[in-house]
């Protein structure tokens, strides 16, 4: 028993050194979806203090509406911009009807208020594009397919493309979104109201603005984890249910930390699947991946309250 | 002019204090029970009682139990569902280990080792709070489900994964299974809830209910005030999942009558906590306001295109379903953040001074 | 009282008293899911079974003179949901059309008491078959134990069974579950390894950490249970992880046209088993094609049309109005109860013959079911995709219906027990 959980994985790893790199691999290349999801949570969180449920449903909600327009005969780059300005209209719309209203009210309320408009996005995308699994347009958005076969050590390792394609997309997004928070006026305006709203407001931030755009550029994160996983698994409903991965990402990154959310993702993504790889499948009847990234982050937790990377919250009374 | 005060006189601050002040609260209780306890057993059709009498009295319960730790103890809970597979499996177990157990104390008893199971899991909150706290219930949530789905001695090593309820008796009348009936099953479904509610309503007024509040309040005030947070947080654990558990054990058993592991999912979870938060936090009545609302609507919902006569498919109903509840999660949650049961007091404080609002 | 909230309090109060618009015709409600991760499975096959019923309205009128009332009642795949709709619809129901292994153990204790057959073509609880104690449940024409049996019996024409390695993946739910008893038998008669790898329903969409399993243990053969959106990613892992596709063989449900078109050409050489065939040339079609597709009562696309999961969708139809004919003709009305159609569910003898007559060649394998065994064991074909679409890779293959039947009893009898007092038909001859 000890020898199963203490020593025998470790000497599969070293055995099959090849095998552990493509366990890795594909733990980084989740991992990196997980952190997009993630980044859209961190966002919203930090400008308004909203835990965004939706971010998930707005995840298939791009998708679909991208797979949708092409599908009507739209090229597939003006299906992108005219996919942005759905996100758009979503962002303001939010805003305009649930948001404002909700201004100043508990957290758990506007919590709620998101998991509403989860559903509500659920029911829209069914009607409007119907349940059924789609293929990605990913070829026609010149992404490459294929796949690069290395074999490091005699062994193998298979890197998919796409795979390729969406670290190298995301991790160009997630530079271009540190440049616009720190250098840009805007990026300014959205980190100041999420550090003191009242502060924020007398100096002239427009509330309202800002939230519309933060909404839109989760809209954009949303759009590009979209079409990365929709490359891997097809455009389908059930997508939805990987936003529940970026929570334990969220515990343990810090619900306001960039960095947290980046590097949290990454963490989690290889360490579920190490750990399903050389403990789940063979002691526990696989499928640990539901729940270790959430356990792993709760004992993070119960030693650092405020996650690797969260602000110290400190109480005053 | 019915809800008139004036002549309600209180003479002590026990009186004051009594659980109905007013006299009509009392009677409009007692008209109420009279109808759930004789009228409407005897209207309802077996369409009636498997898709809207049980359903809302157990969800009822479920999130009665979730506004014990959300409303009153304050700490938010995602994982309720996951508690009721606890109470569910436990029940099953019990049943099948001891075939002689009556089942409504099966039932009763199973609520037990989801609290033992609750307190487990919400350790974590003498550490973490708020959406933390919301995430690391989560994680009972998913590994709960996880466990379900592989321990197969929880569910005798079905073939299916799945449990099934066995037909079980109580003084020589079906309760549970196949072969019982459902108006049999709705009133031990009303009695264990009845019993329920009037414990938690007990309870709430009491010590420990007011302990709770001081640590949804301000949990560091109420430390001051020598309140051992532990002790709050954790009973406010137990007492939730034990109430949680007995509700899953009645959804399985009583309405139900099988069940497989992920009916426990996520999804089961966010229905009981807008059935908490329609109704409203912090409420007892509201859990049944709520359970009336997200039970019944889209029951309702269902039959409207059939009455009106629209061509609509029943797939466009059900997406029609998702998208209107949604819309009205967000609408409730904008005209009355406090829920139905803050709309009902308003309402009330109406009527007592009408028709003379001066 | 305005006008809505009076439409509102009356469909309250018929949602109260049970007093839904009474059904015209012969009611056979469907409970389908064109909602959720499993409807771009489900939808094609509940167009064929809808259009197949239309097109009988059309074309004759209903059955044996009176209109068919096919009905959907949505579920979503959800257990909760499913058994919502059977209480709705089952005071005017002649049939129970559960559509889901989870719903179909649910209600499977209900109809010995409500009397209402269910027909779970394909699907639900293997032991279904046994008649004398499961009298109200058919699974025509395959179980999925004759589907184990009749992969495996396709493998080992390829070479002996003997130290092979072979993985189950399936979906970690009844459904998926469902075949493991068998598996686990012959696993050990037969001697080879039998790997069961779960996917759970949250991770249909994301199979790395299966495949990685995979291509660790290398088996000899991978057997997908799988449903919904998990055979898409199965498929693709199964691509990109470069495992040989003429290895990998599905289930009935996991043959989706539409799956495999998503890897189109990397897919060539994935088998299926199947009991149901699509023949563009049956006539059939071509009356389903102009009185139903044409004249617009459909959703169906062309191309659906041509796939494997529609004209099975048809089949299923087929079969329950042939039990319906059959019962008519027994009871000697038009008009049947649900318990005349039972009768003409355990009475269905589709031969050769009776298939070309009714238009259906070549589009399910003859079978013909009894008061004990109310499954048929038809047989299946196993069907392989070519790059472009599915085409027939063998002859008929009969499962190993002897050890089967056993097994079937053996757990029938178990259930019973379990869920004293089961009423056992012991009248059934043999």
């Amino acid at each position: 028993m000890l020898n199963d959980i203490f020593i025998a994985p470790f000497v599969d790893m070293v055995e099959a050194p090849d095998f552990l790199l493509q366990v890795l691999w594909e733990g980084l290349v989740s991992g990196i979806l997980y952190a997009l999801i993630a980044l859209g949570f961190v966002l919203i969180f930090r400008s308004s203090r909203i835990f965004n449920f939706a971010q998930g449903i707005m995840v298939v909600f791009a998708a679909l509406t991208l797979v949708g327009l092409h599908a009507m005969g739209v090229p597939a780059w003006i299906c992108v911009i005219l996919t942005l300005g759905v996100m758009f209209v979503l962002a303001v719309t939010i805003e305009r009807v649930v948001l404002r209203p909700l201004v100043g009210q508990p957290d758990i309320i506007l919590f709620m208020a998101t998991i509403g408009i989860t559903l509500f996005l659920i029911g829209l995308g069914e009607i409007i594009f119907g349940g059924e699994n789609k293929v990605m347009i990913t070829q026609e958005l010149g992404i490459p397919t294929g796949s690069v076969v290395l074999e490091p050590m005699g062994g193998l390792l298979i890197l998919e493309q796409q795979d390729i394609t969406a670290v190298a997309v995301a991790a160009l997004l997630v530079a271009l979104l540190l440049v616009f928070l720190n250098k840009t006026r805007m990026g300014r305006a959205i980190r100041a109201l999420g550090d003191d709203h009242q502060a924020a407001l007398s100096v002239g931030i427009s509330l309202s603005q800002i939230w519309v755009l933060v909404w839109f550029i989760a809209g954009i994160i949303a759009l590009v984890t979209g079409i990365a996983w929709g490359a891997r698994a097809g455009v389908s409903f059930a997508l939805e249910v990987i936003a529940y991965k970026a929570l334990p990402v969220l515990m343990l990154g810090g619900l306001e930390s960039i960095t947290g959310a980046i590097i949290g993702g990454l963490m989690i993504g290889m360490m579920e699947k190490l750990f399903e790889i050389y403990w789940g499948q063979p002691l526990l009847g696989g499928n640990t991946e539901t729940w270790f990234a959430f356990v792993l982050a709760l004992i993070v937790l119960l030693f650092r309250p405020q996650g690797l990377f969260g602000e110290r919250i400190i109480e005053r009374v | 002019m019915l809800y008139r005060t004036a002549g309600q006189f209180k003479t002590s601050y026990q009186a004051d204090q009594a659980l109905f002040p007013v006299r009509q609260d009392a009677a409009l209780l007692a008209i109420i029970l009279a109808f759930a306890w004789g009228v409407l057993p005897l209207l309802a059709s077996e369409f009636a009682f498997q898709t809207l009498l049980i359903p809302i009295l157990i969800y009822s319960l479920a999130a009665l139990g979730l506004n014990l730790l959300t409303g009153y103890a304050g700490q938010l809970s995602l994982g309720t569902a996951a508690f009721m597979g606890v109470g569910a499996y436990a029940c099953y177990k019990m049943v099948t280990l001891m075939p002689w157990l009556n089942p409504v104390v099966a039932i009763l008893l199973s609520g037990a080792f989801s609290a033992g199971v609750g307190v487990a899991f919400g350790i974590p909150s003498l550490r973490i709070k708020g959406f933390y706290l919301a995430i690391a219930t989560l994680a009972a949530q998913f590994f709960l489900v996880w466990l379900f789905e592989k321990w197969g001695w929880l569910y005798n090593y079905n073939a299916s994964g799945a449990i099934q309820v066995p037909n079980l008796t109580m003084f020589g009348v079906y309760v549970a299974g196949p072969q019982a009936d459902s108006r049999v099953q709705y009133y031990v479904v009303l009695a264990v809830v009845s019993l329920m509610t009037w414990m938690c309503i007990n309870l709430t007024r009491g010590t420990l209910g007011r302990t709770w509040k001081a640590t949804r309040d301000m949990d560091i005030a109420a430390e001051l005030i020598g309140i051992n947070l532990m002790r709050s947080k954790l009973t406010a654990f137990a007492v939730s999942s034990y109430v949680v558990g007995v509700a899953g054990a009645l959804f399985v058993f009583m309405w139900r009558g099988a069940a497989e592991p992920n009916l426990f999912d996520i999804p089961l979870s966010f229905r009981i906590l807008f059935i908490a938060i329609i109704g409203g936090l912090g409420s007892i009545m509201g859990n049944y306001l709520g359970a009336i609302l997200i039970v019944g609507l889209p029951v309702v919902l269902g039959t409207v295109p059939e009455a009106l006569g629209l061509p609509i498919s029943s797939a466009t109903v059900e997406h029609l379903n998702i998208m209107i509840v949604g819309a009205l999660i967000v609408f409730f949650l904008i005209i009355e953040p406090h829920g139905l049961a803050r709309l009902w007091a308003l309402i009330r404080e109406k009527l007592i001074i009408w028709p003379f609002p001066h | 009282m305005t006008r809505l909230t009076r439409i509102a309090a009356a469909a309250a109060l018929g949602g109260l008293l049970g007093t839904a618009a009474l059904a015209e015709g012969l009611s056979t409600p469907n409970l389908a899911y064109r909602t959720g991760p499993f409807a771009a499975t489900g939808i094609p096959l509940m167009n064929g079974q809808a259009d197949y019923m239309a097109m009988l309205n059309a074309r004759d009128g209903g059955i044996g003179g009176v209109m068919v009332d096919f009905s959907e009642c949505e579920t979503g795949y959800s257990t909760e949901k499913g058994v919502e709709c059977y209480e709705k619809t089952k005071s005017a129901a002649l049939v129970t059309q559960p559509w889901s292994t989870g719903i179909t153990l649910q209600v499977l204790p209900k109809t010995n008491i409500d009397q209402i057959p269910i027909l779970a073509p394909g699907y639900g609880f293997s032991p279904m078959a046994d008649g004398k104690v499961f009298q109200w449940a058919f699974n025509t024409p395959l179980s999925y134990w004759d589907g184990a049996s009749i992969i495996l019996k396709h493998i080992r024409q390829m070479g002996d069974l003997t130290g092979k390695k072979i993985a189950f993946l399936h979906l970690d739910h009844p459904f998926g579950k469902e075949p493991l008893p068998y598996l686990e038998m012959k696993a050990q008669s037969d001697g080879f390894d039998l790997l069961p790898i779960p996917v759970g329903l949250k991770e249909m969409q994301n199979q790395s950490a299966q495949w990685l399993q995979i291509r660790r243990e290398r088996p000899d053969y991978v057997i997908m249970w799988g449903w919904g959106a998990m055979n898409a990613g199965a498929i693709t892992e199964a691509v990109k992880t470069r495992y040989p596709m003429d290895q990998m063989l599905g289930v009935w449900w996991a043959g989706h046209d539409a799956d495999l078109k998503l890897v189109g050409e990397d897919g060539k050489g994935y088998k299926s088993v199947s009991w149901s065939f699509p023949n563009p040339d049956a006539p059939v079609m071509a009356d389903v094609k102009r009185l139903v597709i044409d004249a617009g009562k459909s959703q169906t696309s062309a191309e659906e049309m041509e796939g494997v999961f529609y004209s099975r969708g048809l089949v299923i139809s087929a079969i329950l109005a042939e039990g319906i004919t059959v019962a008519q003709e027994h009871a000697g009305t038009p008009d049947i109860t649900p318990a005349d159609l039972r009768w003409g569910l355990e009475n269905l003898n589709l031969t050769d013959a009776r298939l070309a007559e009714l238009g259906l060649t070549g589009m399910v394998p003859p079978f013909s079911t009894s008061c004990s065994n109310h499954t048929g064991h038809s047989g299946g074909w196993i069907l392989e995709w070519d790059g472009a679409k599915f085409v027939k890779a063998s002859d008929l293959i009969m499962p190993d219906t002897d050890a089967i039947s056993e097994l079937e009893q053996a757990k029938a009898r178990e259930y019973a027990e379990a869920n004293a007092p089961w009423p056992v038909n012991e009248d059934c001859e043999s």
